[in-house]
């Protein structure tokens, strides 16, 4: 078989972080192969480099046999190597054929949209994806999840492209819709277009690539012919060597829960998620994209609130409808996205730090103390060895690391009795997760509860006195310390081995 | 009131402060890059830049028109800086809060609140310190009704309070017929009217008092810190704990209360409630905001650069009025100068970054 | 016709406005059998034709995700300029080319600043509206433009078919942007740049170029309707087209154009112009005195943000 796309020696970091480090990576057409790992392997910064929306630092990209310079979206549709996005891309308010073929409207010769040559186009393309033809003239914002993923597979297809790259696109399809997206890839594989398929789902995986290629910390670990591998070896590589933490910490006592999600449930993001965390205890929180490990802590702090269930706070109901709410309640949350949800970019280290706290530092109801707001961002970022040269300086003049702590910080500062750390050391240096883990440590010797979500498995592992695994909106899995194995974890995190739900004890 | 820089939360407290700007420890190879340093200082530290534009624009004018630098012209002149002012410290606060904020609606509940003291105090006969009381709290429940079309039903501000600009104004004129109320009584003119060494009332017992309450919460308070927060990052807010409804709608109903307090001022300066009193303090208030450095994308706003911004335009405008240019130019130059300091605003942030 | 189909139509904004659009007619005739005359209602389509041709370009200006308040000044300026232009002698047949050159110019130089200069719209067409109105004062001087040659009155008065010029201008500027919208890929991207201005971005439609586009078509038509208005009535003014924004903007909102952008339609749009005309002739026939006029508009437009919002949201919810 040919190769149509290959890479050689693909590098790119992003503020010092490397999330590729010379990868190399080879498409034959009309093959089928499977980009797997965890997230953060490197897999999207990959297929964001073919498809445009990255350029490399260095490396090269081979297409049909030549040197190709991939510098925007459109100049890799138009080479023909079009990508299928977990989130959907497209305009609420216009119907499927639109979107079709927004940008490239199919005009007959006085230059107006030939309407009825597009939906006669896109009715093919609809049969070849097995879906209803009425829904071309519906409006695409009144479409489910998964009709939205199939009309993308539509206009990928419509690109007559030579190279299909598929990024999770059974996460939000029924078991039905999923079935006829392997036909269609069966059918795009006899007409020689290859298709690079990222997928979690090793069952599916299996069932349908020809390749896999395993991606772990921005390298490649290995290149399979399906057929020659077991899912074991997989699962394996793709977990890598375990990182032990070398503190070996206290184990909690496990008395009465601070607090206790009950039934929480938010169709289609989780489905009935329950479970205790208990004073001084790092729970750690596991799972791949989409499965709603964060949406869960989004919804016990009132962001999102879940539409079934109940949070129990020392035994009481509790109802949070917002993040000021939990915060009076002791529960804190560290966002996700250090860059939109968390800094205050445009502000000072010293706002960053205590705009959470301020509320409690007041004087006469409605001044700010500050004194003691100086206090509070010297000794925190004293405690978290912030670099900083001024508590007034910008929080943007910080290395990422440090803006992290600086985060952390504002979080530490209202001694919550319930930390909820969503992904806290995503993208920072080694040194400074080193100083973060050591703190979390620290804090649960104080007797605060800790929810860590992280989608590094060797920190999870490392930190976590008990692992809850989530996979697609369930929980399939709790391990205690000694009998999680990073096997282990990850086969329940890919629903591999069932639901492994068993009394934590 | 304070020309330090450092009353923005988050800025540095001197300019020497920023790492990578003045080099180390403040020692400048040669005089030539002092001045760069000094003069890019002036242009990004804007209060300090409307300074020195006042100065210079208070020289150039006192040396080319006649009448102009005359002690009584200038405290004169101080006096019609109030009533739009306090428009403008409104804009300030409402502009800063982010998320598009912006409030058309000012001019017409300046104008509606001066046609409802008039009409309480003269057509009803209530007592006019109570009936400019009743009209500040009328300020205040306009504000609400705009505070809440938009953080509650989250329509955008300018479309709410466009709505809300007509429809004030034209409140105004039903109450009134469209005819001027005068017949205040004479010991209501002492707010407007009096002076104390030559210092207008107004001035001094309005307009300095609120400049230093308003800054005072923006630099002091809990409020002002949210502010802050909401307009600079509106998510990273939501997740800070902060409650940015609440946030949003004080900020209008400040706006309200503002707009009610010029009122006041003015009803009295002028001893009639006309109902077209506001009309296009919209623009000018706007315009002073901006020029005054706060940003159209929100979180970045002081009252010094607001005061000083009000300052400028005022001293424009009495210069041109005295060289005899007609006042239709003053809103002409007004829409230049909001567009120039919008676009002057932009070409700084982007070249900060 | 099926059961969905029939509750998509019955929820549509156009048949909403058009079910109000009756029901005022039958209160309005019932005060003042008046409102029913052809006199008055060739009148009032008369009137609104300058609002619906102007209408047309605010609701592509506001689906982009636009604003734009300067449209009355726009009018204003350039009826002083083709009146200008009609007295110092230049062919009748000249004065709409000039009226739309003139009216584009100032709507490009909206949208450059918009585009270019990253100014929020609403700022940037508050500032050149206010521009435009000192120009207009400094042009006439505070004089008024009378005895306008009546090679010009015929764009107002004539009619053509037996029907007024200003209504023929009207169906078809209505007709001419309808097919854009549907039929043009730049109709389209009109709709995915306040759709999704990101994803237009990488489907590689030139951004910078439909703002300036649409705010340039704005400015042309409030031309043509200044060309229309200095027909009809034979006189410049220092206040022609003031307030003439608030009509403009509430037909448009009142047609279901959402504020948000991506969203809306100029059958919406001419049904919001007629609803407003209604709205303002049946005020002259009930006696209401014209000072409540920008109470009742401007709450109409708030009303029909807040229903549009609330609505908007219980679907998302």
């Amino acid at each position: 078989m040919e190769t149509i796309l290959s890479a050689a020696g693909i590098s790119k970091s992003f503020g010092g972080v490397h999330a590729l480090k010379g990868v190399d990576f080879e498409l034959a057409a009309g093959e089928v192969h499977a980009l797997v790992g965890e997230n953060g392997a490197g897999k999207s910064t990959l297929i964001k480099i073919f498809s445009g929306a990255l350029r490399p630092d260095s490396g090269r990209i081979l297409y049909l046999g030549k040197e190709v310079e991939i510098s925007a979206p459109r100049v890799a549709q138009e080479m023909g190597i079009a990508t299928v996005y977990q989130e959907p891309l497209l305009y609420p308010e216009l119907d499927v054929v639109e979107n079709i073929f927004m940008g490239r409207e199919i005009t007959n010769r006085y230059g107006n949209i030939d309407y009825r040559e597009e939906l006669s186009r896109a009715r093919t393309l609809f049969e070849m994806v097995g879906v209803d033809p009425n829904f071309l003239v519906e409006k695409v914002g009144r479409l489910s999840l998964g009709l939205n993923q199939l009309v993308l597979i539509a206009k990928a297809l419509s690109y007559k492209s030579r190279v299909i790259i598929f990024d999770e696109p059974t996460a939000i399809l029924t078991e039905q819709e999923a079935r006829r997206l392997f036909e269609i890839i069966g059918r795009l594989k006899e007409q020689g277009v290859g298709i690079i398929y990222i997928s979690h789902r090793l069952e599916e995986v299996f069932q349908i690539a020809d390749r896999i290629t395993v991606m772990r910390d921005g390298e490649i670990k290995g290149t399979f012919p399906a057929r020659e591998v077991t899912r074991d070896r997989i699962v394996e590589l793709m977990a890598g060597r375990s990182l032990r933490s070398s503190v070996r910490r206290a184990r909690p006592a496990y008395g009465k829960p601070v607090l206790s999600v009950q039934g929480f449930t938010r169709r289609p993001q989780y489905f009935d998620v329950s479970f205790d965390l208990y004073p001084g205890e790092i729970l750690g929180f596991f799972g791949l994209v989409g499965s709603g490990r964060t949406e869960v802590a989004l919804g016990m702090i009132g962001i999102a609130p879940p539409r079934e269930g109940s949070l129990l706070l020392d035994d009481r109901p509790v109802n949070i409808r917002a993040p000021f709410e939990a915060l009076d309640l002791g529960i804190a949350y560290l966002p996700e996205d250090r860059k939109t949800q968390g800094l205050f970019n445009i502000l000072s280290i010293r706002y960053n730090i205590s705009v959470s706290v301020l509320g409690r530092l007041k004087r006469l109801g409605f001044l700010v103390d500050r004194d003691r707001e100086a206090e509070i961002c010297n000794r925190y970022s004293a405690e978290l060895s912030i670099k900083l040269r001024n508590i007034n300086n910008l929080v943007s003049s910080l290395s990422g690391g440090n803006q992290q702590k600086v985060v952390l910080a504002r979080w530490l500062a209202g001694s919550p009795r319930v930390l909820i750390l969503d992904e806290p050391t995503r993208g920072i240096d080694v040194a400074s997760k080193e100083e973060i883990h050591n703190k979390i440590f620290d804090l649960a010797s104080r007797g605060v509860a800790i929810m860590v979500i992280s989608s590094e498995l060797p920190e999870i592992l490392k930190i976590s006195d008990r692992i809850i695994v989530m996979h697609e909106g369930r929980m399939t899995g709790i391990f205690d310390r000694e009998s999680a194995t990073p096997e282990g974890v990850l086969r329940v995190a890919m629903g591999e081995a069932g639901t492994g739900i068993q009394n934590q004890g | 009131m304070s020309f330090t820089p450092g009353v923005i939360p988050g800025e540095p407290s001197s300019v020497t402060d920023r790492p990578g700007r003045s080099g180390h420890g403040g020692a400048f190879p040669n005089a030539r890059s002092m001045f760069v340093t000094l003069g890019l200082a002036i242009v990004r530290e804007r209060p300090w830049f409307l300074f020195v534009s006042l100065l210079i624009l208070i020289f150039v004018l006192a040396i080319s028109v006649n009448g102009f630098f005359t002690i009584y012209n200038m405290l004169n002149m101080s006096k019609y800086s109030v009533e739009i002012g306090l428009l403008a410290l409104a804009e300030t606060l409402v502009i800063t809060s982010g998320g598009g904020g912006i409030d058309l609606s000012v001019g017409s509940m300046l104008s509606l609140v001066c046609v409802i003291i008039g009409h309480l105090a003269i057509k009803l006969g209530i007592n006019i310190w109570a009936a400019a009381f009743a009209g500040i709290i009328a300020g205040f429940l306009l504000g609400c009704i705009n505070g809440i079309l938009i953080s509650t039903v989250r329509i955008p501000p300018f479309i709410v309070t466009l709505g809300t600009m007509y429809a004030y104004r034209s409140l105004a004129l039903v109450i009134t017929g469209g005819i001027p109320i005068s017949g205040f009584p004479p010991s209501y003119y002492a707010l407007g009217q009096g002076s104390i060494m030559g210092i207008p009332f107004q001035v001094l017992i309005i307009f300095i008092p609120v400049i230093i309450i308003l800054n005072y919460t923006l630099t002091r308070t809990l409020f002002g810190r949210y502010l802050y927060g909401v307009g600079s990052n509106e998510l990273a807010a939501k997740f800070a704990a902060i409650n940015i409804k609440k946030v949003r709608v004080w900020v209008y109903i400040l706006s309200g209360l503002l707009a009610g307090i010029a009122a006041v001022v003015m009803t009295s300066r002028v001893a009639t409630a006309k109902p077209d009193a506001g009309f296009g303090y919209e623009l000018q208030a706007i315009t002073i905001a901006v020029l005054g450095g706060t940003s159209v994308a929100g979180g970045r706003g002081t009252i010094a650069g607001t005061v000083l911004a009000a300052l400028t335009l005022t001293v424009l405008y009495n210069g041109l009025d005295l060289a005899g240019i007609h006042p239709i130019w003053q809103v002409g130059t007004l829409g230049l100068v909001l567009i120039i300091s919008v676009l002057l605003n932009n070409w700084l942030l982007r070249s900060k970054e | 016709m099926n059961t969905k189909a029939f509750y998509r139509v019955a929820y549509s904004r156009e048949f909403i406005v058009f079910i109000s659009l009756i029901i005022l007619g039958a209160v309005l005739t019932s005060f003042s059998p008046q409102f029913l005359s052809l006199e008055n209602i060739s009148n009032l389509l008369l009137q609104i034709s300058g609002i619906t041709i102007v209408a047309v370009g605010m609701t592509m200006v506001i689906i982009t995700g636009g604003f734009d308040v300067s449209v009355g000044s726009t009018l204003g300026l350039v009826a002083v300029i083709i009146g200008k232009a009609a007295l110092a002698g230049v062919h009748p047949g000249f004065i709409p080319v000039i009226a739309l050159a003139s009216g584009s110019c100032l709507g490009a130089i909206n949208g450059n600043l918009i585009a270019f200069g990253r100014i929020p719209p609403i700022i940037a067409t508050l500032g050149t509206m206010n521009i435009l109105r000192a120009s207009i004062f400094q042009m006439l001087g505070g004089r008024w433009i009378s005895k306008v040659p009546a090679g010009i009155r015929w764009f107002g008065i004539s009619r053509f078919l037996g029907i007024p010029v200003p209504m023929w201008f009207a169906i078809i500027i209505a007709l001419i942007f309808a097919y854009f919208l549907s039929r043009r890929p730049s109709g389209r991207y009109v709709y995915a740049l306040g759709g999704n201005p990101e994803a237009a971005n990488l489907a590689g439609i030139n951004l910078r170029r439909v703002q300036i586009t649409v705010y340039s078509i704005t400015g042309a038509l409030a031309g043509l309707a200044a060309l229309i208005y200095v027909g009809r009535t034979g006189i410049v003014q220092t206040n022609t087209g003031v307030g003439f924004e608030l009509d403009v903007i509430a037909a448009v909102v009142l047609g279901g154009t959402s504020t948000l952008g991506g969203k809306g339609s100029i059958v919406g749009s001419v049904a919001g112009a007629l609803l407003v005309g209604v709205i303002k002739n049946g005020l002259i026939l009930l006696n209401v005195p014209a000072l409540w006029e920008g109470m009742i508009i401007g709450g109409l437009i708030l009303m029909a943000v807040t229903v549009d919002t609330v609505r908007q949201r219980g679907i998302a919810a």
